[in-house]
């Protein structure tokens, strides 16, 4: 086995017997991820309201009613779920929904006769804004149903007076009929304030945007993957202090082979790991949270790449330290701003504009952009060869300054 | 085997090594004696190739160490004074990963990664984590990484420093048993013990300079088999300086100040009560004396008015 394998493993083993560090290096981003995933949930819906219904009238104005919660955007944000009062109180004590709503029976006949009727709505306590969005839409919805009602109060007389002929179960043609003229003489007259023939509107929807699509998992995971990223490489590179306290670094200087396939081994072992991190978040993106990954074994060797060019610098950044305690100082004070501004914190897509932009040009923030284009399938393939080219020239530029700075007295403690 | 040729060694305007020349032939055990700071960690260092020297030239079986530091390296064995272990490895794994390092593989790894360990004593405890290892197996485990390789010419520095003393006798036996096998070994200590018998030849180093060279034997006659006298109490430097060697023939002042004094003088324990009554008459007031025989500690005193373990 050449010496700069030999190295390789060597670190792998001494890092196998240390698997917290390395446990608690990935576990941060990856616990913050979850976090997220459970405050806001993995399908970019946003949070929905669910409504217990305990439709006492069973009329086909109360059907309406509920049926209402169900219709267009309305119903995207509301969950209905049909219950009778008693179990409607239970679950509501117990938090289970953000409201229950209690129609009370003859509901249906006092709406259409003009008279008063009383709506129950019970909110859940622990919840604020749900149950807000539920009362509006209600008061909204009987305040639509109170005009209705006036424009219509003619054709809501003839069915509601005559009523369906003992033992029939629809009405008389000639009801029907005589409804039909009279809605058709309303829309006539309400015409020209409904469809105002001046005025001319166009909708005009712009194109779905594919970031809005996304969800919070989708949004937050490739900078996380890349949070996890730097921790790693600024707590191996921390190593290199390790290596001059224990006297090894000193060996490794006297011993024929040198330094160089010393230090390679030690990038080597770190890439290992990285590609390891790598495989087994893009697992828990997958099964975690539920995200469509493209790409997985360029993603892979992408992470791998972009985190070993990360732990050269970070190896760099030390080696420069005048102590141990410095280069922990100065790591810590090039990682935070890094991950802030590069999009492991905050993603791109919520900072502004400005700053998304600075972000993109720190290394990690493009390595991270890169990662979330491969990730989405949007990568193309001479892009993706320049990138790998750049971080490579990176990684390799980092290690030479790092080897000669270990060659030129950090070794021996100058 | 090892041919030191006017090495000089300076650290920022300071001289750390000046003038150093020294050979040492193979199956030899070399010393370099000499108090802390006097640069023998430094000569280890410039033979090692762990420090560039200022000035001077340095031979490992004929290659140079700044030209052909490769060949050199390879031929050398190295045992620092720092113990130079993965703590969190096992002892096995250690010397297998230094025996890698000099270019050992395969069957020939396995074997003298055994083969130092047990020679250190560890064969026993190879596969246990060296963290739970006392300070003494560290600091053998140490010596196997340094020979795991059958250097041709080992380098030790200061290895039985803070050694218990069943360990610092292993440590010993195994330097004899390198230097039986015909490897060259060049030993540096300031145990004055260890160099009278562990070495064939000594070098007395003191502020970077060679201030005595050759062997045992050699070393011992520049005492001129002359006892050391140290005495403790109050005397006034100036009247001693002057009034001693005239007042006790034979006596020669090696160093004095207010509250202690030294001197050489053959058959030291017939002349005290002269010496006594000289240094009374100097208005002197003795309260300790020691007398010390003829040795390498007497030696370096007379070379340098100091003690080796100031």
């Amino acid at each position: 086995m050449p010496f700069l394998l030999a190295s390789a493993v060597k670190d792998l083993r001494r890092r196998a017997r240390d698997p917290l560090s390395l446990l608690l290096w990935v576990a941060i981003p990856l616990v913050t991820g979850l976090l997220l995933d459970l405050a806001f949930g993995s399908e970019g819906s946003g949070p929905s309201a669910h409504l217990l219904v305990a439709d006492r009238d069973d009329s086909l104005v109360s059907g309406l009613l509920v049926g209402a919660f169900s219709q267009g955007e309305l119903g995207e944000l509301t969950r209905v779920e049909e219950v009778d009062a008693p179990a409607g109180r239970r679950r509501i004590e117990a938090g289970d929904a953000s409201a229950l709503l209690v129609i009370p029976p003859g509901f249906g006949a006092d709406a259409l006769a003009g008279r008063t009727s009383t709506l129950t709505l019970i909110r859940n306590p622990a919840q604020q804004i749900l149950p807000d969005i539920l009362e509006e839409s209600l008061g909204l919805m009987l305040e639509a149903a109170f005009y209705l009602r006036q424009l219509a109060r003619a054709p809501i007389a003839l069915f509601s007076t005559a009523g369906l002929p003992s033992g029939a179960a629809t009405y008389p043609d000639s009801t029907v009929a005589s409804g039909a003229v009279t809605i058709n003489e309303l829309v006539a007259r309400v015409q020209p304030y409904l469809f105002p023939p001046v005025i001319g509107l166009e909708t005009a929807e712009p194109e779905p945007d594919a970031r809005a699509e996304r969800g919070f998992a989708e949004l937050f995971f490739p900078g996380m993957v890349f949070l996890a990223l730097l921790f790693m490489a600024r707590g191996m590179s921390e190593d290199v202090w390790r290596e001059r306290a224990q006297g090894t670094l000193r060996r490794a200087v006297v011993s024929p082979r040198g330094l160089g396939e010393f230090l390679g081994g030690k990038l080597l072992a770190g890439a290992v790991l990285l590609a390891v991190v790598g495989v087994a978040a893009l697992l828990a993106g997958r099964f975690l949270f539920g995200l469509d990954l493209r790409g997985v074994a360029l993603a892979v060797l992408w992470i791998t790449f972009a985190g070993t060019a990360m732990l050269a610098l970070f190896v760099l950044v030390q080696l420069h330290a005048t102590s141990e305690r410095a280069g922990d100082v100065l790591t810590t004070a090039v990682l935070f701003p890094l991950a802030m501004a590069g999009g492991s914190f905050f993603p791109f897509d919520v900072m502004p504009g400005w700053m998304a932009a600075i972000g993109r040009r720190t290394p990690n923030g493009w390595a991270l952009d890169e990662l979330s284009r491969i990730l989405s399938g949007q990568s193309d393939l001479a892009g993706l060869a320049a990138a790998f080219a750049g971080v490579l020239a990176v990684a390799v530029a980092a290690f030479l300054l790092a080897l000669r700075r270990l060659r030129s007295g950090f070794a021996t403690g100058g | 085997m090892i041919q030191v040729e006017s090495l000089r060694k300076e650290y920022d305007g300071v001289v750390a090594v000046d003038d150093v020349s020294f050979t040492a032939g193979a199956g030899e055990v070399f010393g370099l004696l000499g108090p802390n700071g006097a640069g023998k960690s430094t000569t280890i260092g410039c033979i090692s190739g762990l420090l560039s020297p200022t000035a001077g030239r340095i031979r490992v079986l004929g290659h140079d160490v700044m030209r052909d530091s490769r060949s050199a390296k390879s031929a050398l064995g190295v045992v620092p004074q720092e113990i130079a272990v993965y703590e969190d490895a096992s002892a096995e794994e250690n010397v297998t990963y230094w025996g890698r390092a000099y270019g050992l593989r395969g069957g020939r790894l396995r074997a003298r990664t055994s083969a130092a360990l047990e020679l250190a004593g560890l064969g026993d405890r190879a596969r246990e984590p060296v963290k739970r290892f006392s300070g003494g197996m560290k600091r053998r485990l140490n010596f196997a990484c340094g020979i795991v390789h059958e250097p041709r010419v080992l380098l030790l520095d200061e290895p039985t420093v803070g050694v218990d003393p069943q360990s610092r006798v292993r440590l010993l036996d195994l330097v004899r048993e390198q230097a039986g096998a015909g490897t060259c070994v060049l030993y540096t200590t300031h145990y004055m013990e260890e160099a009278e018998s562990l070495c064939d030849r000594l070098a007395i180093v003191d502020r970077g300079r060679v201030i005595a060279s050759g062997t045992l034997e050699e070393l011992r006659t520049l005492t001129a088999e002359r006892d050391l006298v140290r005495l403790t109490g109050r005397f006034d430097p100036a009247a001693v300086s002057a009034g001693l060697a005239a007042a006790v023939p034979g006596v020669e002042v090696v160093s004095t100040d207010a509250a202690h004094l030294t001197v050489s003088v053959e058959e030291g324990s017939r002349r005290l009560p002269a010496l006594f009554s000289a240094l009374a008459s100097l208005g002197a007031e003795i309260r300790e004396t020691t007398l010390t025989r003829p040795s390498l500690e007497s030696l370096f005193i007379k070379l340098t008015g100091k003690q080796l373990r100031e």
